[in-house]
């Protein structure tokens, strides 16, 4: 990452470095006067015309385009590093956003730097204009100086042209910089845009990821939720059978118990009623016995008026006491005749005590009868 | 199908426990008609003793009724005079049905205080209960009243102790004659007071219906002749002193007529005498037969009478305006005397079975005849008031005494005698 920068430093060195060079070589080439003069300004220089051979100049001439020459490989090389740079960079940019941005601070960079470049480049063309410009001024001291020094001024001519070819090479490099400063920044937009439209296809992909994502989350969700609905259904269902399953077991045992209950209940009342068939039998003859008795006692004691019509009858209710005094007689239905009524009725009281059984269950029978009585 | 329903829900009725709660009914059948226990306790008495025991009058009328069987004196657990003195549980033990307890007190031996009280052991309850102030001639008197509302109390019947019988006489004297009399006495014939002597017979007394009265046939002016007597003043007079015979006079129920037995016409005829006015009618006209002892029906409107009409004497009915009668007898071929009971339903008879006379008793709706006499030598059979029971005459060791028996036979009394020949008895009406 930090390579390309390091690159176009050290592209932007070597340049600066050639440059110096230059200056120095055409400095320190050139005869300088013997008494040094004070340098009061350091960025004005002051050249010094000096006489120079052809020789020197084609020579000059020749390492200056082998310098450009190199210069010019040295760009190309640079511009290929550049379009690697790009081309990298645009890898880059496809991969990451951060990437991007530090890229993007590296091409910005790099165009300062080329711009510098261009400007020093300017500068230095401007310097060359300023020495130029001098010479021609000292050429034309020493035209004043030494007069129609054709030859000298052809070749100052010359020299001029040569300078002037210098300066147009200069312009055309100026020019071949701006293209490829243009270049450059076409590239850059290029690169921009297409960082741009990598960086919005990264957006809209990261946002269509995001969206995937998001889809894939709810669809993941509502599948989380359907699932654990389907949990919770299941759970609601597998507890709604456990409930009826609880419910119907808790219901057979009730029946079960119920049946039992019932069954005993059953037996028990068959056996009561066995009991209470037994015990009414036996009692039933008891009383059938006793009621023979007190019939007799009642029939000894009953006195019937006499001079009473035929086929009277009197019904009397009898109340009897614990030990089998009469307690309580009374008519229940009338005879109509109410000395009839009343001969029964003593009767019954003059039967008193009545015999009743032992057996409490039968004697309950007679604590409360009735007796009818008839004379036939 | 429904009768084999209801006995199936019957069955499993009785299978329930609370059949034991369905009442028994016991039936009692028969009885008997036997005399109902009493307890009559000697009334206290206080002051002058009374002449006559009243609690043992009241004893003896129970006693001789038939109806009831007074507690011997020994048995009486205690002997209260007053309410507050008896204890009903001892009563019953004995098994009376009634309790009698009474006082008697004077201060003087003229007038007496009398009260007594009838309780219903079983009950506890007052059933009748009176006081009195009596001379003390009216003692006795006194004792039968009391005597008729205990009957009446526990019979629910009128008690006919208080009335009197009327009937003949007749004695022999030393020399020989006879000497007949018309007797009153009380109804037990205790009591006896003669109202008319004669050295000739005396025949067929009869109550008039207020009892103020007798009519009665008497030979004393030698032939038989009707008379009617005052009872009280002793005032009597001759209603019928017809030629033939004047014989069995009978009141009728208003007491205004006397129907008579009168042969006037040659053979003895039914008659009806208007007394205050003399007037005769006659009822029968049947010159070949006998036709005598006329009684009135309770309404008034018929005769019934003995004939021999048929040949043998029978008892007819025939209507007092005359007319055509009807035989009511037809058992026996004696059947005399007739007597018709106070509610009209029964005739008291003789009835000769065998040669010997029986007083019986016919059912006039059935027809029905029930012998109640025993002797064989009875006659002369009058009603009580009450139809309870029927008075006649009848012989005992050669000598004619009074008796009475119930009409269902079952009561027989011999009545109070005086030793003498007793005839013709009649039983009054009640007092009024």
């Amino acid at each position: 990452m930090k390579r390309p920068l390091m690159q176009n430093l050290l592209a932007g060195g070597y340049s600066l470095l050639l440059h110096l060079v230059l200056v120095v070589v055409l400095l320190v080439g050139l005869e300088m006067p013997s008494k040094p003069m004070v340098v009061a300004q350091q960025d004005v220089e002051i050249v010094q015309a000096t006489m120079v051979d052809e020789m020197q100049i084609q020579a000059e001439m020749q390492r200056l385009q082998e310098q450009e020459q190199a210069r010019l490989d040295a760009e190309q090389e640079r511009q290929r590093l550049i379009e690697e740079q790009l081309q990298n960079t645009q890898d880059q940019l496809a991969r990451t956003e951060q990437e991007y941005l530090d890229m993007q601070q590296r091409a910005q960079l790099e165009a300062e730097q080329r711009q510098r470049e261009a400007e020093q480049e300017q500068q230095r063309i401007a310097q060359l204009e300023q020495q130029r410009h001098e010479r021609e001024q000292a050429s034309q001291m020493a035209e004043q100086e030494r007069i129609a020094q054709e030859e000298a001024k052809r070749q100052a001519e010359r020299e001029r042209q040569q300078a002037e070819q210098a300066r147009l090479q200069a312009e055309a490099d100026r020019k071949a910089a701006e293209q490829a400063r243009e270049k450059a920044e076409q590239e850059r937009l290029a690169a921009e845009k297409a960082q741009q439209e990598a960086r919005q296809q990264a957006e809209q992909e990261r946002q269509r990821l995001e969206e995937e994502q998001r889809r894939a989350e709810q669809e993941r969700q509502r599948l989380e939720q359907e699932r654990r609905e389907a949990e919770a259904e299941r759970e609601r269902i597998e507890e709604e059978q456990r409930r009826a399953e609880e419910a119907r077991r808790k219901a057979a045992e009730e029946e079960e118990r119920r049946r039992i209950a019932q069954a005993e209940a059953d037996l028990q009342r068959q056996l009561q009623v066995e009991e209470e068939q037994r015990t009414a039998r036996r009692v039933a003859g008891v009383v059938d016995q006793h009621t023979v008795v007190i019939q007799q006692r009642v029939r000894r004691f009953w006195i019937r008026p006499s001079n009473t019509e035929q086929g009277l009858e009197v019904t009397l209710n009898v109340r009897v006491l614990p030990g089998g005094d009469v307690g309580q007689v009374s008519v229940v239905r009338s005879s109509g005749n109410a000395l009839f009524d009343r001969s029964a009725e003593n009767a019954v009281f003059a039967a008193s005590p009545l015999p009743l059984p032992s057996d409490p269950q039968a004697a309950g029978q007679f604590r409360n009868f009735q007796l009818i009585f008839k004379p036939e | 199908m429904a009768r084999r329903w209801l006995k199936f829900v019957g069955f499993m009725l009785m299978l329930l426990p609370w059949h034991a709660h369905a009442l028994l009914t016991i039936e009692i059948t028969g009885g008997s008609e036997a005399a109902l226990p009493i307890a009559i306790v000697p009334f206290g008495e206080e002051g002058v003793i009374p002449p006559e025991d009243i609690s043992e009058i009241i004893r003896g009328n129970l006693q001789s009724s038939g109806r009831f069987a007074p507690l011997a004196k020994s048995d009486l657990i205690s002997r209260p005079h007053e309410q507050s003195q008896v204890n009903f549980a001892d009563w019953r033990l004995l098994r009376s049905e009634g309790l009698v307890i009474g006082k008697v007190s004077s201060q003087d031996g003229e007038n007496y205080q009398v009260q007594f009280q009838l309780f219903d052991v079983y009950r506890g309850t007052q059933m009748a209960g009176k006081r009195y102030q009596v001379p003390v001639s009216g003692l006795r008197n006194l004792g039968h009243q009391i005597s008729d509302l205990i009957y009446e109390a526990l019979t629910g019947e009128v008690g006919v102790f208080s009335t009197r019988l009327a009937f003949v006489t007749v004695q022999r004297t030393a020399d020989g004659a006879r000497r007949f009399a018309l007797q009153i006495s009380d109804a037990d014939g205790a009591n006896p007071r003669t109202i008319l002597q004669s050295a000739q017979p005396i025949m067929s007394p009869r109550w008039s219906p207020d009892g103020e009265q007798l009519a009665y046939v008497s030979f004393e002016n030698g032939n038989s002749e009707v008379f009617v007597q005052q009872l009280r003043s002793g005032d009597r007079r001759s209603v019928a002193a017809f030629d033939g015979v004047n014989s069995a006079p009978s009141w009728s129920p208003d007491g205004r007529r006397l129907a008579l037995t009168l042969s006037r016409t040659g053979s003895p005829e039914l008659y009806i005498l208007d007394i205050s006015s003399g007037e005769l009618t006659r009822v029968t006209h049947n010159s070949q037969s006998i036709d005598t002892e006329p009684v009135w029906m309770p309404n008034g409107r018929e005769l019934v009478f003995t004939s021999d009409r048929g040949g043998r004497p029978q008892i007819y009915k025939i209507p007092v305006e005359g007319g055509r009668a009807t035989r009511l007898t037809f058992e026996g071929n004696y059947n005399a005397s007739p007597d018709i009971s106070p509610d009209g339903q029964k005739m008291a008879m003789v009835h000769a079975v065998a040669g010997r006379y029986y007083i019986a008793v016919q059912d006039l709706r059935s027809g029905a005849v029930q012998i109640l006499s025993q002797q064989g030598r009875d006659e002369s059979p009058s009603f009580a008031p009450n139809g309870r029971m029927i008075l006649y005459a009848t012989e005992q060791n050669g000598r004619g005494v009074l008796a009475a028996v119930s009409v269902d036979g079952r009561i027989h009394q011999r009545l109070a005698e005086s030793g003498i020949q007793v005839r013709e008895p009649s039983w009054s009406p009640l007092r009024k």
